[in-house]
């Protein structure tokens, strides 16, 4: 339970750092499909150079990406081995009971370990280029085509920017209330199966009416500022295209030429 | 939550008021993501408490909504681990739906924390979690499941001793003025 740093938001000054919000946002939803049609070590080749041109252009250190893998790095790792051991084919190096040790299965634990790590790379430069509150607004005009269906997105907008707001300002209180608990005895961290679980009780109900009453208190302010539902109201924080727009569209069109060709191969 | 009005697909209509709760149980979901018990060799998340407070006070379908949102929020702010996939939102969108369907405006009882403790596992954490990683990653499915069985085998247990007493706490405060 040691601090936890709220965003992952480094600053820099790379044009990557200009882009849209929206830009960056489809475009690594488009990099994670582009990687589905990479079956070859042709196409491999290419996602991994367009990944890693992402990750330069940044311009950030290489700790910053690798403190993005580093929480999954036994994932990875035990994810590509159980697929290199259960994937037989080509040469066979060793087999025992379910398990055999292939060329096949060799290059496709690579494939997966490339996979897992595109995909943690680009994600990390979509969280470390943009700013939380960006990231929300861009979230929030990728929702809008849910107007279709009626889903009253300027709602779900309004509970994404008050969720937002607010977590941080809920972290710090759950911090104060377990300490507030502990100067009295609470134990958070020891005992049995059942005596933790119990603990989790004097941490969760304070905090819980804590929202209680930070829910009526917004929500009365709310209705005192004019605040009448979400239709009919204007923005203030709007967000712009711009030239630099243009790159992570000719990104994503290369990078399609590239995997559909290599595909065919 | 006394003046509820019935509305499409199934969606009571929330007051402002419980419309910023809903906000807040979800900021306490993302916050709760954050914490976790246990030991060295194995590490229980807190997340799914959010789940359960949502599915318990929302109810399945704005359960839905709230799970939905919470991974959207959690990944504008710490990014998300495993990648940004929409495939782990429907998963946090349908925990706090299943807990919904057997939570709220019933009961406490121990069945129903054992019941929608095992679906959860099975549905979100075994099958499509699962399900998820091997369509990203291009692994087999049972080489994906390999690496997250033994976990999934052994969580729910914890999960339903902490739901059990945590249910209880809430349907304290739920009775209470406060609410």
């Amino acid at each position: 339970m040691s601090k936890i740093i709220i965003g992952r938001y480094l600053p820099g000054s790379t044009f990557v750092y200009r882009v849209d919000p929206r830009a960056k946002l489809l475009t690594t939803f488009y990099f994670i499909i582009m990687i589905f049609l990479a079956t070859n070590w042709q196409g491999y080749l290419a996602i991994t150079i367009f990944g890693l041109a992402a990750v330069v252009a940044t311009g950030l250190k290489a700790k910053v990406f690798w403190d993005g893998v580093k929480p999954m790095i036994w994932l990875i790792l035990f994810t590509a081995l159980m697929q290199t051991f259960f994937m037989a084919g080509g040469t066979t190096y060793w087999h025992w009971w379910i398990f055999t040790l292939s060329s096949e299965g060799i290059i496709n634990g690579i494939y997966v370990f490339l996979r897992f790590s595109l995909i943690i790379l680009v994600s990390t430069v979509m969280t470390v280029t943009t700013k939380p509150l960006e990231i929300a607004d861009a979230m929030e005009w990728i929702l809008k085509p849910l107007k279709l269906f009626k889903v009253n997105v300027g709602m779900i907008s309004l509970v994404i920017s008050i969720a937002l707001r607010f977590v941080p300002t809920l972290f710090d209180q759950t911090v104060k209330i377990m300490n507030a608990q502990r100067s009295r005895g609470a134990d958070f961290n020891d005992g049995g199966l059942i005596k933790r679980a119990k603990s989790v009780v004097p941490m969760l109900v304070p905090l819980f009416i804590d929202s209680l009453e930070v829910a009526l208190d917004l929500s009365t302010a709310m209705e005192s500022r004019g605040y009448k539902g979400s239709e009919g109201r204007t923005r203030y924080r709007i967000l712009t295209w711009s030239k630099v727009d243009l790159v992570p569209l000719f990104y994503c069109i290369i990078l399609t030429i590239l995997m559909v060709t290599t595909r065919m191969l | 939550m006394k003046s509820e009005t019935k509305a499409k697909f199934g969606l009571t209509k929330l007051e402002l008021r419980d419309l910023v709760l809903l906000a807040m149980v979800v900021a306490i979901k993302v916050v709760l993501g954050k914490f976790s018990v246990g030991n060295a060799t194995l590490q229980v998340g807190f997340g799914f408490i959010g789940s359960v407070m949502l599915g318990f006070f929302f109810g399945p379908w704005w359960g839905f909504v709230g799970g939905a949102l919470s991974d959207l929020v959690s990944s504008a702010i710490f990014g998300n681990l495993g990648g940004f996939f929409i495939g782990y939102t429907l998963t946090a969108a349908l925990g706090p739906m299943i807990y919904g369907f057997f939570f709220y405006k019933k009961p406490v009882q121990i069945w129903r924390v054992i019941a929608a403790t095992i679906l959860v596992t099975i549905i979100c954490n075994i099958w499509l979690n699962t399900l998820w990683v091997s369509l990203m990653y291009g692994a087999k499915f049972m080489a994906a499941l390999a690496t997250r069985i033994v976990k999934e085998m052994i969580t729910p247990w914890i999960q339903m001793i902490i739901t059990w007493f945590v249910l209880q706490a809430l349907s304290r405060v739920k009775q209470s003025k406060k609410f």
